[in-house]
């Protein structure tokens, strides 16, 4: 499975792409199975310069309870800074938070797709 | 401190102004993400993991109280409460919003900051000795000399687009306390037999993916000839370093493959064509800088305080945080006080708006309005009467300040990593906090003694692991945050690179491996040595046994 991410331009908020909107929290984001509705929601994103920066899918894996992002770095951005259990999106707590929280496997490396750009 | 004229603030306002502009264009979508990012990180914004964060420059480590207020303010409103010292001695905050940004910068010149310089491959803020103006070992005021640097290359037109980014260093004491020789350019000021003052330049020293530890290029450049001879290395570099590679690009790389001879030579033959009166500071300018630095008006007080004496018997706590982070001071009947941002557990280089607000409060009632930030992501109170530091140190413990351990295991370096960097592999501050507490029992952290720990989340190492004299480095191994470990450097007046350890430990094996290596110490040292001066003397083969052996 595949979420399409990005920060907010206005205020760097880590946002997810829903169904043509971008929300806040992973446990609502657009969860793609197949490869072309992904593409195209990336390649939409991409248009939208004055809404996010950067927009880009990541790799999502079932674990216990539900989705959660397969890359420990993409984990981190869906809850907030381990230092600070009080700062970020896990301070909202709910079932998407423990999910993300409690999920393991792999770290930075494994997350971000398409990372080598064809041209 | 120097104190901005007309012409400075009106120049900050301008610059306040045009990134206003800006943000509205980008916002407005006049202009694209490609042509803002360069722009916004110019004035120090930086878009990491959760928010946006910025850079702000606290030139030369020095800050007075009424910038600390203000910083306090702005961590309470635009950001969540705090903010983070780096070892640049620039202070990041982590959560701020690009659309807060012009108003931040508004609120930052109304004391005279800003985050110019603060990123982009431009000179950067220049380091400078913390106890400057305060210690007894230094020649001369090395803030006097950052302050005509920060000036010089302030917007310098000629180096604004450098190969790469560029850190210069001033010490003016034998014990270095600005890590000098990791510094693009170390410049240390000595008085010749003659009674001159000049500088050792030092230059191509580094972090980073490639170590380097600085070479001498100059042993005594005439104090007055700085400027002139900084634009003579600046233009070899600006010419032949490489800008194919940003890997390769930093001034380290084209000293280590010129030489320092052949560098020296280079350097000399361009300071020979600079016209040296449109560039070298004239004596009166010079003078101008100085007289802002002027001897503060100290107190005629006798050496020793009775006051403290009796204060230090009466309470343990006190005895225990003045053998470690009081220090001597050039005039008799006061003292320098470190104040570490270490708390057992806590982020190292973190301080809340409180605690921020405390500090200013503290440097203009018992510190002649001063305070300075440490590469090792601490604070110092450079001016502080011995009478007074009995209410000095119960201020900084009702702000949770007052942590004994400057120079101990648990005074650990550590960039923000994974938590909130793009760039990281790995996490810092967890690993920073588990040492911490291990070491947390006071008695045994001073029977360890000085062992300086830094941490870095990737290899660009920013929390300078390499002159660690434990540097531990966060990996990414297969998609696991991994660690690896050098010993022996410093980056001192001795700097070294340290040495790798053996293979890289999974995350929950750092903190034990950190104890068995103390341990080793403990058991292997003599006499006086500390931690790195027993690692120099056995080499790395105990200390490998000891973390290792269990894997063999």
């Amino acid at each position: 499975m595949k979420a399409l991410t990005a920060n907010r331009l206005i205020d760097g908020e880590v946002v997810f792409w829903s169904h043509g909107r971008w929300v806040e929290r992973f446990g609502e984001a657009e969860l793609f199975t197949d490869e072309a509705p992904a593409d195209d929601a990336e390649g939409r994103a991409k248009s939208e310069g004055t809404v996010v920066v950067d927009p880009y899918l990541i790799e999502v894996g079932e674990t216990d309870g539900g989705a959660a992002p397969i890359a420990y770095r993409e984990r981190l951005r869906a809850l907030g800074p381990t230092n600070t259990p009080d700062h970020g999106k896990q301070a909202l707590g709910g079932h998407d938070i423990d999910v993300i929280a409690h999920a393991s496997g792999v770290a930075r490396s494994g997350g971000r797709l398409n990372l080598i750009k064809r041209k | 401190m120097y104190q901005y004229d007309v012409l400075d603030k009106e120049f900050l306002a301008d610059r306040s102004a045009e990134f206003r502009h800006q943000v509205a264009r980008r916002l407005a979508g006049e202009i694209t993400e490609d042509q803002f990012k360069p722009l916004r990180l110019m004035n120090g914004l930086y878009l990491q993991l959760h928010a946006y964060m910025l850079r702000i420059a606290i030139p030369y480590g020095t800050v007075n109280g009424a910038q600390l207020r203000k910083l306090a303010w702005i961590a309470r409103t635009y950001d969540k409460g705090y903010g983070h010292f780096t070892t640049r001695t620039n202070l990041q905050f982590h959560w701020i919003k690009l659309r807060d940004m012009p108003d931040i910068l508004d609120a930052l010149a109304e004391v005279d900051l800003h985050a110019i310089q603060t990123s982009g491959n431009c000179i950067r803020n220049v380091t400078a000795d913390p106890r400057a103006g305060a210690t007894a070992e230094e020649v001369d005021d090395p803030r006097v000399w950052a302050e005509v640097i920060r000036q010089w290359s302030t917007l310098h037109p000629e180096f604004t687009y450098l190969p790469r980014k560029f850190k210069i260093a001033v010490t003016a004491s034998a014990k270095d306390r600005t890590a000098a020789k990791t510094h693009d350019i170390g410049l240390s000021l000595r008085r010749e037999r003659d009674g001159t003052l000049g500088f050792e330049v030092m230059v191509g020293g580094g972090l980073g993916r490639s170590p380097y530890i600085g070479k001498t290029v100059r042993e005594h450049l005439p104090v007055d000839r700085l400027l002139s001879y900084l634009e003579a290395v600046l233009r070899v570099y600006n010419r032949h370093g490489r800008r194919d590679n940003p890997a390769k690009a930093r001034i380290k790389i084209l000293v280590a493959q010129l030489g320092i001879e052949e560098f020296a030579r280079q350097v000399e033959a361009e300071w020979a064509l600079i016209d040296a009166s449109k560039v070298d500071l004239p004596d009166t300018e010079l003078a101008r800088i100085r007289s802002f630095f002027a001897r503060p008006d100290f107190q005629t007080l006798p050496r020793v305080s009775d006051a403290f004496d009796a204060a230090k018997a009466a309470d343990a706590g006190l005895a225990r945080f003045a053998r470690n982070n009081v220090h001597a001071h050039k005039v008799p009947g006061y003292a320098i006080v470190d104040v570490s941002l270490k708390a057992i557990g806590a982020t190292p280089g973190d301080a809340s708006a409180e605690q921020l607000e405390v500090l200013a409060d503290l440097a203009e009632r018992y510190s002649l309005g001063e305070a300075r930030v440490t590469h090792e992501q601490n604070i110092v109170l450079p001016h502080v009467k011995l009478d007074d530091l009995a209410a000095v140190y119960a201020g900084l413990k009702a702000a949770e300040l007052a942590s004994p351990n400057i120079n101990l295991v648990s005074d650990i370096i550590a960039c923000p990593g994974l938590d909130y960097c793009a760039l990281a592999n790995a996490r810092a501050i967890p690993v920073a906090q588990d040492i911490a507490r291990r070491f947390e029992d006071a008695d045994r952290a001073e029977l360890v003694g000085e062992l300086k720990i830094k941490i870095s989340g990737c290899i660009n190492a920013c929390g300078h692991h390499h002159v660690g004299h434990i540097g531990i480095l966060g990996v990414d191994k297969k998609g696991e945050e991994f660690y690896q470990l050098t010993l022996g450097g410093s980056g001192a007046e001795d700097a070294e690179v340290g040495k790798p350890l053996g293979p890289a430990l999974a995350a929950n094996q750092v903190g034990q491996a950190i104890e068995d290596l103390v341990e080793v110490y403990l058991r292997e040292r003599k006499g006086e040595e500390r931690f790195l001066d027993t690692f120099r003397r056995t080499g790395v083969a105990p200390f490998k046994e000891a973390v290792y052996a269990e894997a063999h």
